[in-house]
């Protein structure tokens, strides 16, 4: 299939993106320029003036509500749109500085590895080692090498156990689990997941955060995620977007689109917990408490603030992280 | 439970067999089966492909495989009956070349489905679409074709059984004994699953081009498939097949 149009909208309106400009940046391993895509089928757009752009090595989350256009915004990034799907595309997705449109998909895979929300149909063996298998033999991964990026991809994740045993006997979490190995194994510039943690328990969704994490940080590999449990998000992404009736309505670091707490809510994105308790206390003592995402980071807040040194903010950095422990 | 063309895993020597070897024992069984008219041949056949099951180690497979074929046959059995009447009359509209015909036809087809149905469910999909690949030379685009078909063979029968039990649950009687007013309730049911097969089969194509599909070559796949002895055993013994179906014909 073929993209419909690849010309940019004349006259839709500015992205409202509270961080990130317009303008597409020069270190941007995936931007989109005011990109909107209607589904063939569809009568609104699922994307509207999209711009974003993804500096190599970040680690971005999505969330917003269903409906969205979260998962439509993971088709364009992964070139299924407009490849695969049809309907009315105007914009541009630039790849490693290369418009979508002229690349196939097979192309944009060697930089980005997607794994899409819907992981039963993405299976493509019976056996979980055949699955993994599967794009390093594509890509033509020497012989030599196989063995060890199979048995790194399924460790990273923690299944080097379920290497012989047949998918369809595999609970959905395990599957998302050998969906992701297939995914790392390629050892992509991008790793774009699409509800990677959607059927996992809460200590394998940390697991799963904790491998990216390290992924992105020791590989350097730009991670851009597709969430809905937003503590995740705020605990290990460094760059929030939030999308709502197919337009990106906030989009930069996460404590700066935190900010925007009250805005979230209406459009039924609620921040962390110990975010909405901190922002309320903030409200009622004033502004000298900095807004927490973490719990640790909260408590260390409230003690300082208690003690006397609220106003010392140095620990309100993007460095920090602290475990992720639901209120 | 494993349902039909589930691979079973093991290492039988079934298990061990080149998967080339396997489609030729496969085939020789249904060509034999067709060469031959013996009942008692065809009886052998049968109990040659039983057998595979039980050194497979998938016995209970077999078994029930056959139950299925028997009670699809026996109503094959019985309109053979009805319908052929040349020959002798036996009993009321029975006739002696009616129940000859009949027995073949059903022994035929059980023949010729039981030996590939268990042999496949003894070989990985990958492995045969592998072989095929790198030893009978075929495209990779259509091996994988025959893969994703046959790993998609059991994914469907299950989501169609698990639409099933919902259905039975909200108390739809597909509990029926009725086995006519149980295909009536199934019928409907076809058109929801075709829809969302060929939307499961389009997202799994999407997947394998986004890894790298196009890109496959012949030599590019990491498993090798060298015939071992025990592959020259089991063509020879499905060379045997042929030849005596020949013979007792």
């Amino acid at each position: 299939m073929t993209p419909t149009a690849t010309e940019t909208a004349a006259e839709t309106a500015t992205g409202t993106a509270t961080g990130t400009a317009a303008a597409p940046h020069t270190s941007a391993i995936i931007a989109t320029d005011r990109l909107s895509f209607t589904y063939a089928a569809g009568t609104r757009p699922a994307l509207d003036d999209i711009n974003l752009q993804v500096a190599a090595g970040d680690f971005v989350g999505i969330i917003g509500p269903s409906g969205a256009g979260k998962s439509t915004l993971a088709a364009a990034l992964s070139g299924v749109i407009p490849h695969y799907w049809k309907g009315s595309f105007y914009g541009a997705v630039r790849v490693d500085g290369r418009d979508s449109c002229e690349q196939s998909l097979t192309d944009i895979s060697r930089t980005v590895a997607t794994v899409f929300q819907d992981i039963e149909a993405q299976m493509v063996a019976a056996i979980v080692e055949d699955e993994v298998l599967f794009g390093l033999e594509n890509f033509g991964v020497p012989k030599a090498d196989i063995p060890g990026r199979v048995t790194d991809a399924l460790d990273l994740v923690g299944i080097a156990d379920l290497r012989r045993r047949t998918i369809s006997s595999l609970s959905g979490g395990q599957r998302q689990k050998v969906a992701l190995a297939a995914a790392l194994a390629l050892r992509p510039r991008v790793l774009l997941l699409d509800e990677p943690t959607s059927e996992l328990d809460p200590a394998s969704s940390v697991q799963i955060f904790e491998t990216l994490q390290r992924l992105n940080r020791e590989q350097g590999i730009t991670v851009i995620v597709i969430e809905q449990k937003i503590m995740l998000l705020c605990a290990y992404a460094r760059t929030l977007g939030v999308m709502d009736g197919g337009r990106l309505v906030h989009h930069g670091p996460v404590r700066t689109v935190l900010e925007h707490i009250e805005d979230l809510e209406t459009r039924g994105v609620n921040a962390p917990r110990v975010t909405t308790f901190t922002h309320a206390l903030r409200r009622a003592v004033g502004a000298g408490l900095p807004l927490t995402v973490t719990v640790d980071e909260t408590e260390s807040a409230l003690r300082r603030a208690f003690s006397g040194a609220a106003n010392d903010t140095t620990h309100n950095t993007q460095g920090e992280r602290d475990v992720y422990a639901p209120l | 439970m494993a349902g039909l063309l589930d691979y079973t895993d093991g290492s039988s020597v079934l298990h061990r067999l080149n998967p080339l070897t396997k489609l030729v024992l496969a085939f020789a069984v249904c060509v034999a089966a067709f060469v031959t008219g013996n009942l008692w041949y065809l009886a052998a056949l049968l109990a040659f492909s039983l057998g595979l099951g039980f050194v497979g180690g998938i016995g209970r497979v077999a078994l029930r495989l056959l139950w299925t074929l028997v009670r699809v046959c026996a109503f094959l059995f019985v309109l053979q009956l009805l319908f052929i009447r040349a020959g002798t009359p036996i009993w009321l509209f029975v006739t002696d070349v009616g129940v000859a015909t009949a027995a073949r036809v059903s022994l035929r087809l059980m023949d010729a489905t039981m030996p590939l149905v268990l042999l496949l469910s003894v070989t990985q999909a990958s492995d045969l679409s592998g072989a095929l690949v790198k030893v009978a030379r075929l495209p990779y685009r259509y091996a994988f074709t025959l893969m994703t078909a046959l790993r998609f063979i059991p994914v469907f029968t299950g989501e169609m059984a698990h639409i099933i039990q919902a259905q039975t649950a909200r108390g739809v009687p597909f509990d029926t004994k009725n086995p006519l007013r149980r295909v009536s309730l199934i019928l409907p049911l076809c058109v929801p699953l075709l829809v969302s097969s060929v939307g499961r089969i389009d997202q799994a194509a999407i997947s394998a081009e986004a890894r790298g599909f196009y890109l496959r070559r012949r030599d590019s796949g990491y498993k090798d498939y060298p015939f071992a002895v025990r592959d020259g055993v089991a063509l020879l013994v499905a060379a045997a097949l042929i030849a005596a179906a020949v013979l007792v014909r």
